[in-house]
């Protein structure tokens, strides 16, 4: 059978379980393979690792929450933020990691709950500046083209929709689901951060000021560095655009966790490997 | 009270930085071309409407503003590593970025235009005299404010990245805010507005952008003469919003509970009551705009 006598749209984004479950058993090779090569270090890494992976499943959950309409809705053609999934995840989860980064020294569930709230934030802002482009410069009200009424509100949306498009703006399932979307952005990002802060800290010795610099600056490129993969992972998912957690894609989820929890533990791997052994 | 009250001021200033840095950015890509609108510069000569747009999307605008701003805070950064003074440092790396800028603004429009030219699309050079330079001293602005900005949370608030790092977190969110905010306003109301008002461009009428002005051919810099009053604004504002938000709960409200044992968690529940409110507004502007514009009715 030929590419174009293949027929993948009605399998598209099913879930398939031997694949899963190889990507799975994946996982857990990575998560043994950290314990034996970093000897004394095992426990530390098996469980640094954990963390990566768990922050790295939050992210690929947290990017389908993110309303995106791509090039379409730039043009008000589909409802959604005029930009690529992954960069706007990306942006709103790096922001939450700012903002987690910036109280990793109070304690984790600080610092988890403010890298959360930073990511939120930004998508809710951003999400609003949205709404207000679209009704105040261009006089659009939101309208979704996947729904019949908003899940949320109950709003009726398809007399609101413009001929010949499929959907325009925000609609408040869309900017709920946004917002959601940037939550778990950056938990999960600042989960990562600091895991591998924590990892870092302990092999390269932490100075009198609690934490090294150089543990700092690693931690935080290879945090925003698993953030891209797993965005970008997620966003193939996705493939292009989605309205939020009420768009048919978002059941796809499940088979981006788990392509995230294989990704993120190779990377995560070599995260602590290259500083391990150099 | 001194350290807080300095703070309030670093956070107001890198607030302002941030809001000149979101306008500065979104009217660059307007009249660079750049983003998802350009899909339509590169569609309309496919359709048969050659233009004089300039088209220069080099990448997403997120990918892009990072690399610039990135750039521009590593050599900063270098430089102050040196003890040559911070402003000048600033100064040198956000002139390195933008020449990188124009460099990429001149190849991705030569190239993407020459690729068009089985459809008939010329590549002026005229245009590409004229409008690289007026997106670099856009994009100069951008990177500048934004270095600054990204310097204060270094040097003033002590955050813990350094500034390198900082650049792409906050280059990214520039791009990301500009392009999200910016965006549908060039796209859907300048670049269509031969389009009716108030309603979504049908997917039918894809690539046929308005080309001609009042007199004459339109240039790209007419786009961003006309988004300046309203993108570039909003853009500046969302920009400038999560910048100054992210900075002011977290300068004024970390330790504000201290005293009642939930150390740090000031910061955290501020934000959340923020993010509360912005939903509020979101469904008054959505509810108002049902309101106000009505059902979608088509033309008689």
């Amino acid at each position: 059978m030929s590419a174009i006598a293949a027929k993948p749209g009605a399998a598209a984004g099913a879930f398939q379980p031997v694949a899963s479950l190889i990507a799975i058993f994946f996982a857990i090779i990575f998560i043994g393979t950290a314990y034996w090569l970093l000897g004394s270090f095992g426990c530390l890494a098996v469980e640094a690792l954990i963390g990566i992976i768990i922050g790295a499943a939050l992210i690929a959950f947290g990017v389908h929450f993110v309303p995106v309409g791509g090039a379409p809705a730039a043009m008000g053609q589909s409802p959604g933020i005029a930009t690529g999934v992954a960069m706007l995840a990306t942006g709103a989860g790096l922001a939450g990691l700012f903002g987690g980064a910036w109280a990793a020294h109070i304690g984790l569930w600080v610092a988890l709950a403010g890298g959360a709230i930073g990511g939120g934030l930004m998508m809710a802002i951003t999400c609003l500046m949205v709404n207000i482009s679209y009704v105040y410069g261009m006089g659009i009200p939101a309208a979704s083209g996947k729904v019949e009424k908003d899940p949320i509100t109950g709003d009726s949306q398809p007399e609101y929709k413009s001929q010949g498009t499929e959907g325009h703006g925000l609609p408040f399932i869309s900017y709920v689901g946004g917002v959601f979307g940037g939550l778990l952005g950056g938990l999960g990002g600042t989960l990562i951060y600091i895991e591998l802060l924590n990892f870092y800290n302990v092999i390269l010795l932490p100075t009198s000021e609690g934490t090294n610099a150089l543990a700092v600056g690693l931690a935080g490129i290879f945090a925003i560095g698993m953030f891209l993969v797993i965005a970008v992972l997620s966003a193939y998912n996705i493939t292009g655009t989605i309205e939020g957690p009420h768009d048919p894609k978002f059941k796809r989820f499940p088979r981006a966790i788990v392509a995230a929890i294989c990704a993120s533990g190779i990377c995560g791997l070599v995260a602590l490997l290259v500083v391990a052994i150099f | 009270m001194q350290e807080i009250i300095i703070g309030i001021g670093v956070t107001a200033f890198a607030g302002a930085l941030a809001a000149m840095a979101g306008a500065a950015e979104d009217t660059e890509s307007n009249i660079g071309s750049q983003g998802d609108p350009n899909s339509q510069v590169q569609l309309a000569p496919q359709m048969g409407y050659t233009h004089r747009i300039y088209n220069k999307a080099v990448s997403g605008e997120p990918p892009a503003y990072t690399l610039w701003v990135t750039l521009a805070c590593g050599i900063a950064w270098a430089f102050t590593m040196l003890h040559v003074n911070a402003m000048l440092a600033i100064i040198f790396g956000t002139v390195l970025a933008t020449f990188v800028q124009g460099i990429y603004a001149t190849t991705a429009y030569l190239g993407r235009t020459a690729s068009l030219s089985k459809f008939g699309q010329p590549v002026f050079i005229d245009v590409l005299k004229s409008v690289t330079t007026v997106t670099m001293a856009h994009a100069f602005v951008a990177i500048l404010t934004t270095v600054a900005a990204c310097y204060l949370m270094s040097t003033m608030l002590q955050h813990p990245f350094a500034l390198p790092l900082l650049g792409i977190v906050w280059g990214l969110a520039l791009g990301a805010a500009g392009s999200a905010t910016g965006n549908p306003y060039y796209g859907k109301e300048r670049q269509y507005q031969n389009q009716k008002f108030g309603a979504g461009v049908p997917i039918s009428a894809s690539g046929n952008i308005v080309r001609y002005a009042e007199a004459g051919q339109r240039s790209s810099i007419d786009n961003g003469f006309f988004t300046a009053k309203f993108g570039g604004p909003a853009s500046g504002l969302c920009f400038g919003l999560i910048v100054f938000l992210e900075l002011w709960r977290t300068v004024l409200f970390e330790h504000s509970l201290d005293n009642w044992g939930a150390v740090g968690w000031g910061a955290v529940i501020v934000g959340a009551l923020i993010i509360v409110l912005f939903m509020i507004i979101d469904r008054y502007v959505e509810i108002w705009a049902r309101t106000n514009y009505g059902p979608y009715t088509a033309e008689a």
